[in-house]
């Protein structure tokens, strides 16, 4: 517990912070004074220094700005500083615009309401159950009603409706709340367990269903409320004085869960997950030291505590079937641990073989993890480290701030799946079919490297490879991994867009729009889709508004038949010129030559633009890109010549 | 009045919430005299000083509670140590 003089030091701390603009600075003393007590007052407090500080913390610290309008029955209003507090902890800046108790439909379904005015880059959708799901208590209070299915059939059409409706005027993200399950009901915690169509039972059914919806429409998300209200226990998450009195339906200590929750949730709309973990063995991996206690000594296995650790494995290789890389880093001698991976074969749950990486000698850990990130092509804000020593943690943290690192409860081993849960790096809405297979990719990318190494000439190289590049529009495609692409890609992209799902389909539909998407595949295996361009035609031109390539397909001429294929059908819709665009960020010099290197031209433009945009030309009547001859293209059969 | 009679504890809270200084929060100050005190300040007046003090207040009471004074009154009779 925090002193009151403790308190007011660190709130001096966020003022003088605010005073001098640094945005880090504020931040830092915030997460102190709110990690203990949360206050409502400190919370206020923030709230208020922080709304000083909005250019400050985009600027230094790169927070996204989201306008962000609340549709709600509900009142939220006390809420709101939690939430904006809680946001600019996960680096955003919330502009918050709150619509009518009782206007939601009208709000979401009309184009001239608020809430189409204020042009938001996220709508939160607050219901409670009465507008939901109104009947549904009624119907269910015998347990056994037969209206109770056909009742949940119309509340999920409605809100179908509502977000359909809704989408079909806006490219705003989408986070929609679920309901929580309703406590003291009138059949009772065994009524409401042991029959078939208890409130209970209707509530769950009626989120999945709702989630289910969500997943059907672009850029939405579901928000299981009730998740985190059983969390912290449902008795206590409303407070009926509260709610009957002022419609507040959350009780005031669970406002910081709420808005956390709330955060973490909306945030798989605008981030991608971290995809690599790099582990340390030690106290980590297993329990024990490997140098001091030997491979029989270490403790991993069925009996405690080797079981804490055995339960850490487990969830890492849970990981990794969703597409987050396992990594090792580890100081030891490499020869040690194969043995201790042979010799505990049956009490270990991940092999050596389960890791895409490792990094297992005395060198320092924070150049093995610079090295795994060239190796593996991920920026190291993609990265994990989890290590047991506080002393590795904080050289990490200092030397490459990109990088999260969790501290492994080294005397705690029970807590370490927990606090790596408790985390929201690897949180993610949706998993694609890329996602499930990224680990054997990489595999397969080590015996590429391993062919290059024999192969003569790159060209020789490039030719055994066999590449396949197969077209598709992104519509085919699956959508929501064109737009995780667009969403994660900083290295090879050459405007950096993150464009939304219902803004490539725009793209699509445009007429001369293209919204195409490459998937790779050669004799190792199936990259799967790995790139992507979004053009549009400007009179007789065709703009190239976005084109990426993830960065582990860079180097075998696949940039060069994205181009060529895109030239060919700006070429067919009509175009005479074809207009590409750069804007430079921190990440993408990789692809900073990319047009002139593809004989573009620099060329200023007459119509407006944003001052960061360089511009190339490349009249397509003289001169058409051509695909690499060591790559076979697919899906273009209508303009082959 | 002097400030001095609402204790510093409260003051501050009610200066966090309002966003003014501890200084200008007087046993007077009410909803009719500040600007920022309005419905949804009020709402989060109470459920800061209930969570700070433990106490509960009766929700009839609470759109009554419109001043310094009268909120002060109210947690000194719900036992609260100010």
């Amino acid at each position: 517990m925090q002193s009151d003089v403790e308190r007011q030091e660190l709130r001096r701390g966020i003022q003088d912070a605010v005073a001098r603009k640094d945005a880090a600075g504020a931040v830092r003393f915030a997460r102190r004074l709110l990690a203990a007590a949360g206050k409502h007052a400190d919370v206020m407090f923030c709230a208020t220094a922080f709304a000083g500080i909005g250019d400050a913390l985009r600027q230094q610290l790169g927070a996204q700005r989201l306008k962000t309008y609340m549709v709600r029955s509900v009142t939220v209003e006390p809420i709101l500083p939690f939430l904006t507090v809680e946001a600019v902890m996960a680096n955003y800046v919330l502009e918050l615009q709150v619509g009518g108790y009782g206007s939601y439909a009208d709000e979401l379904l009309s184009s001239y309401s608020s809430l189409a005015q204020f042009q938001p880059d996220l709508v939160l959708i607050i219901l409670d159950q009465e507008e939901i799901a109104g009947r549904l208590p009624d119907l269910c209070a015998n347990g056994i009603g037969s209206a109770v299915e056909e009742e949940i059939e119309e509340c999920v059409a409605r809100v179908a409706q509502l977000l359909r409706g809704y989408r079909s005027g806006s490219a705003a993200r989408i986070l929609f709340q679920g309901l929580v399950i309703p406590e003291f009901t009138s059949l009772g915690d065994v009524g409401e367990a042991n029959l078939p169509h208890s409130l209970t039972n209707a509530v769950q059914k009626l989120n999945q269903r709702i989630a289910a919806l969500c997943g059907t429409i672009t850029d939405c998300v579901f928000f299981d409320a009730d998740r985190i209200a059983a969390h912290r226990g449902r008795a206590r998450w409303r407070d009926a004085r509260m709610f009957y009195a002022s419609r507040l339906a959350v009780a005031s200590d669970m406002f910081r869960d709420y808005s956390g929750g709330l955060v973490r949730t909306f945030s798989t709309l605008f981030r991608a997950p971290r995809k690599v973990l790099c582990t340390d063995l030690d106290n980590t991996l297993w329990g024990g030291v490997l140098g001091e206690d030997g491979p029989d000594g270490i403790a991993t296995g069925s009996a405690f505590p080797g079981n804490c650790y055995l339960a850490y494995q487990k969830y890492l290789k849970q990981l990794s079937c969703r597409g987050i890389l396992l990594a090792i880093v580890s100081k030891n001698n490499e020869g040690d641990v194969r043995e201790a991976f042979h010799v505990r074969v049956a009490d270990l749950a991940v092999g050596l073989d389960s890791f895409v990486a490792r990094r297992i000698n005395w060198n320092e850990k924070a150049e093995s993890i610079r090295e795994l990130a060239q190796e593996l092509s991920f920026g190291l804000d993609s990265f994990v480290f989890v290590d047991d020593s506080p002393e590795e943690c904080e050289s990490i943290r200092q030397q490459l701030p990109e990088v999260a690192v969790v501290e492994a409860p080294v005397l705690e081993p029970w807590k370490l799946v927990e606090v790596l849960s408790e985390q929201p790096f690897f949180d993610a809405a949706m998993v694609t079919e890329e996602d499930v297979h990224r680990s054997d990719e990489y595999k397969a990318q080590a015996r590429r490297a391993e062919l290059a190494g024999s192969a003569g000439s790159r060209d020789e190289f490039l030719d055994s490879l066999g590449i396949v590049c197969s077209f598709q529009s992104a519509l085919q495609a699956p959508l929501s991994r064109a737009v995780q692409l667009l969403a994660k890609t900083n290295q090879f992209n050459l405007t950096t867009r993150r464009r939304s799902a219902a803004e490539v389909e725009e793209f699509a539909s445009m007429t001369g729009g293209q919204a195409v998407v490459v998937r790779v595949r050669d004799r190792f295996g199936d990259a799967g889709v790995v790139g992507l361009a979004l053009a549009h035609m400007q009179e007789d031109s065709c703009a190239i508004d976005s084109l990426l390539l993830s960065c582990r397909v860079i180097g075998r001429g696949i940039e060069t038949a994205l181009l060529a294929y895109v030239g060919e059908h700006a070429l067919h819709a009509g175009a005479k010129r074809l207009i590409g665009e750069f804007i430079a960020t921190k990440k993408n010099a990789p692809c900073a030559t990319y047009y002139s290197d593809h004989g573009f031209t620099r060329f200023i433009p007459s119509y407006k633009s944003s001052s960061d945009s360089v511009f190339y030309e490349l009249d397509l009547t003289a001169s058409l890109p051509t695909y690499p001859k060591w790559i076979t293209v697919e899906g273009n059969e209508s303009y082959e010549q | 009045m002097s400030n001095e009679v609402v204790p510093s504890s409260v003051r501050e809270l009610l200066a966090d919430i309002f966003e003014i200084s501890p200084e200008q929060v007087t046993q007077e100050l009410s909803m009719d005299t500040l600007d920022t005190w309005d419905s949804f300040r009020h709402l989060q007046v109470i459920l800061a000083l209930e969570g700070q003090y433990g106490v509960q207040f009766d929700p009839q009471r609470i759109p009554e509670l419109t001043s310094v004074a009268l909120l002060q009154a109210e947690l000194e009779k719900k036992g609260a140590t100010l």
